[in-house]
């Protein structure tokens, strides 16, 4: 293994970019320009998910080989971009490296897309030679080292719903957090959301009302510097109590009088808890009113106590939900199979217009199978999810952009 | 779930109720079974009050139905006592309890030891069995609070007792063992654990083999009294730490000795970062074929781009995938092909063998479809298990009674070449 040398070691000159380097180079390239190519490898314009700064480190790593045996100098753009100017080298051999680049991010339409010529858009070449491409690269160049492209953002990872900022949760700071968490005053924090069947322009109505604890106002109260969503294991732990919290308040609601369902999420292992117990005689013979939303992390956790939980909620008159589905995991498993009332799917941007239509196909036909009674898009924040949705023959919707459908409806007096 | 009277928690058990009841049915045993749990055999971490609730609601359509009637007793171990007609519903019952602890060593273990889950009764035709069971049952109870009593005036052996069941891990304990561990030296707690081919003849070939750290050994190190995966979360993120604990261990030179393809567990997010870049540039290239790397299948879903990225980046440098911890519930949501994986673990259970005809033809298609040379059924703990993989065309398998098999055949090769230049004399 080379080397990684000045050119790609760590992430400090990665934030800084080397967007004037290549400037540099190409100063003393100079006239003499036969034999000397690049390759502009638009890592910027994957998903958000894909962009992390160590996934773009890894990436940058496919072309070690090259450093070692041909005269090739790899770049690191400011916006994440990777940049390799080669002399003489073997075109095959580069290639290879820019395929193997490719193949990482396979999953994201920007790979997807033709690796050859036009419809390339992972990788464009230039033959340095040809005065043409020489001054087309040197634009796309001074236009990056001048600042002009937005930065690699470093927390870029998780979807908008999910940003939090701060130290990451620890063991340590968990342990504090918790025993907080047990006696914070959390009523005022609990949320609501509708989810919505649209069956056509007039028939449609309220599904549920879903109760959840507002994540960003917990963080404020009990751990302002602390953020919650980065370590997935840990914040599960932290459901765990939270549900407890939940259950508690929840039990003192009158279920005789609500028409609309209420949806709540809980662990598994909440299910069998003493305070889903009390929940449980609380809400008498209203269990036809509540939803319970399983996470699929929990479920793929432990099985064997999701099947049970399940068919024992279900015989009791509950309804059951899957949630944390995302149109990704569709492409990977049928969700038909959990056998549960319903299935939540996760929309983000990431998802419009770009998705390959082999790909849209296979989605549909999940939802085909998992019955599209049974399938709600969540997180639907704009006119587009909902034609996505409809797009895949679904008719449930939840977000924020329902939230205002909802509102404007009501003020009509239409709902 | 709501609770019927006489499953109302354990503090009084309802022996007394029970021996009653069982001296009536003599004279109304016609069309009559019963099913006697052994819930006391579970370890303490799965015994706990919501688990006997959870176990015991099970029942209570049925009782509400009339169809039987439900004893807890007070060592946790439930007898229901139904009419014939129901037995298939019953069955259901204790299959979804099974489930419910289908981690437990209890039901792990049963197939090659004397521990037992459920025994089923004929009342009709084995009341005299029945009878002597719940007999047997009352004076245990009896015995066991006399030496209660006793035991209560002693210290020492309430401290035992604390110790034997094990304190649930918190994460104030998980910070001291993650700090514990980045000095203590966990070379001597690695173990090593062949997946080997096993055709009809029952003559192993290993594959390669599993190198692992014993969470056993590591919990009596560093923290007797603590049970290490009572919260699979904080375990899950202990594995972080051990993942970089085997990474240097497998980048010395004095650490296990390492020939033979062999694997060893780790997490996505340890795959993508520096500790594996380093690791990955530490080792010859050569090495990296040799090695197999094995994901947990919650781990993978929890974030299927990063499992992608990973996966992608890790067989390009020439380390095969192993997904770990399916068993024939998680099999059906797993497409090894589309998930780029080399193999897949299925835990042996030993309920697969109670089958139907249509539950096997459905595993057949299952392991078909991922490839009958991709998938390890792991755990196996008899002969009767690998016939089974057999049955429904698994051919790679680890565990226990594999361990067995291949050291007799070692001992069987060593024995051959011993025995050979002699012939030629």
């Amino acid at each position: 293994m080379a080397d990684p040398g000045l050119e790609m070691s760590g992430s400090l000159q990665a934030s800084s970019g080397e967007d004037r380097l290549i400037v540099e180079q190409l100063r003393r390239i100079g006239n003499v320009r036969a034999g000397y190519y690049a390759i502009h490898i638009h890592l910027s314009k994957l998903r958000a998910v894909n962009r992390k700064p160590n996934f773009i480190q890894i990436a940058a790593r496919s072309f070690d080989s090259l450093m070692t045996s041909a005269d090739a100098l790899l770049y690191r753009c400011a916006n994440g971009d990777l940049v390799l100017i080669c002399r003489d080298a073997p075109v095959r051999d580069v290639e290879q490296a820019v395929y193997r680049a490719r193949a990482l991010f396979s999953e994201d339409p920007l790979a997807a897309s033709g690796s050859s010529g036009e419809d390339d858009k992972f990788s464009t070449w230039y033959d340095l030679g040809i005065p043409k491409d020489y001054s087309a690269f040197k634009a796309v160049i001074i236009s990056m080292a001048s600042g002009a492209e937005p930065k690699l953002e470093v927390k870029q990872s998780k979807p908008a719903a999910r940003k939090m900022t701060g130290v990451s949760l620890d063991p340590g700071n968990l342990s504090e957090i918790s025993n907080k968490l047990v006696n914070a005053r959390i009523s005022d924090m609990i949320r609501q959301q509708f989810a919505v069947k649209i069956l056509s322009l007039n028939d449609g109505g309220l599904l549920f009302s879903e109760h959840f604890v507002s994540m960003s106002e917990l963080q404020q109260r009990i751990a302002p510097d602390v953020n919650l969503f980065a370590n997935p294991w840990l914040f599960q732990y932290l459901t765990e109590a939270l549900d407890k919290r939940v259950l508690a308040i929840m039990s003192r609601k009158q279920f005789k009088d609500t028409d609309i369902p209420i949806s709540l999420n809980l662990n598994i292992s909440t299910i069998l808890s003493r305070e889903f117990q009390h929940f449980h005689k609380s809400i008498g013979k209203n269990t036809g009113k509540v939803v319970i939303e399983f996470h699929l992390i929990d479920i793929f956790s432990d099985m064997g106590a999701f099947s049970y939980a399940r068919d024992v909620l279900s015989d009791l008159g509950y309804t059951v939900l899957v949630d944390g589905l995302t149109p990704m995991s569709l492409q990977f498993f049928d969700p038909g199979v959990l056998q549960t009332d319903l299935v939540k799917i996760s929309w983000g941007p990431e998802f419009s217009g770009n998705v390959p239509e082999d790909r849209m196909v296979e989605m549909r036909d999940v939802v085909q199978a998992s019955g599209r009674d049974r399938v709600i898009l969540s997180r639907v924040d704009s006119e587009d999810a909902v034609k996505w949705g409809l797009g895949l023959g679904i008719h449930r919707y939840q977000g924020h952009y329902i939230d205002k459908l909802i509102s404007a409806l009501q003020a009509k007096g239409v709902m | 779930m709501a609770m019927s009277p006489n499953i109302s928690g354990r503090g009084g058990g309802q022996e007394a109720l029970l021996l009653d009841y069982a001296r009536r049915l003599e004279k109304h045993r016609h069309g009559r079974g019963s099913v006697h749990l052994h819930l006391s055999g579970l370890q303490p971490y799965n015994r706990r009050e919501q688990h006997i609730r959870a176990a015991a609601s099970s029942f209570e359509p049925l009782v509400q139905s009339m169809q039987g009637q439900l004893f807890t007793l007070r060592n946790s171990d439930l007898v229901f006592i139904y009419k014939s007609e129901s037995q298939i519903q019953v069955e259901t019952v204790v299959q979804r309890i099974h489930f419910l602890f289908s981690d437990d060593p209890l039901l792990v273990e049963e197939e090659d030891s004397n521990l037992v889950f459920d025994t089923w009764y004929n009342v009709e035709t084995q009341y005299d069995e029945f009878f002597y069971l719940v007999q047997s049952l009352v004076d245990i109870e009896q015995k066991q609070e006399e030496e209660k009593e006793r035991k209560r005036v002693n210290t020492r052996q309430a401290l035992k007792d604390k110790q034997e069941t094990g304190e649930p891990l918190t994460p104030a304990v998980l910070e001291r063992i993650e700090q514990a561990l980045v000095r203590a030296d966990l070379s001597n707690m690695v173990r090593r654990q062949f997946v080997c081919g096993i055709g009809p003849d029952m003559i192993p070939d290993a594959l390669f083999s599993e190198l692992f750290i014993s969470i056993k050994d590591l919990q009596e190190t560093l923290i007797p009294g603590v049970n290490l995966t009572s919260n699979r979360w904080l375990f899950q993120h202990l594995t972080e730490t051990l993942d970089r604990r085997m990474l240097s261990m497998l980048n010395k030179n004095d650490g296990p000795a390492i020939e033979g393809d062999i694997s060893c567990n780790m997490n996505v997010s340890t795959l993508l970062s520096q500790q594996f870049q380093d690791f990955n540039d530490g080792i010859p290239a050569s090495r990296r074929g040799a090695m197999i790397v094995e994901l947990q299948k919650v781990d993978v879903f929890a974030d299927l781009g990063a499992y992608m990225f990973a996966r992608e980046f890790v067989q390009d440098k020439g380390y095969r995938v192993c997904i770990d911890g399916l068993t024939h519930m998680t099999l059906p949501l797993v497409d090894r092909e589309r998930l780029g994986a080399d193999f897949i673990k299925m835990i042996w259970h030993y309920s697969m063998m109670d089958f139907e005809e249509e539950e096997i033809d459905h595993l057949r298609r299952l392991i078909a479809r991922a490839g009958s040379g991709r998938v390890i059924m792991c755990r196996v703990d008899s002969e009767e298990a690998i016939r089974f993989g057999h049955t429904v065309g698994i051919v790679l398998f680890q565990g226990r009674q594999i361990e067995t098999i291949h050291a007799d055949d070692l001992r069987r090769r060593e024995l051959l070449k011993v025995k050979r230049p002699r012939s030629y004399r």
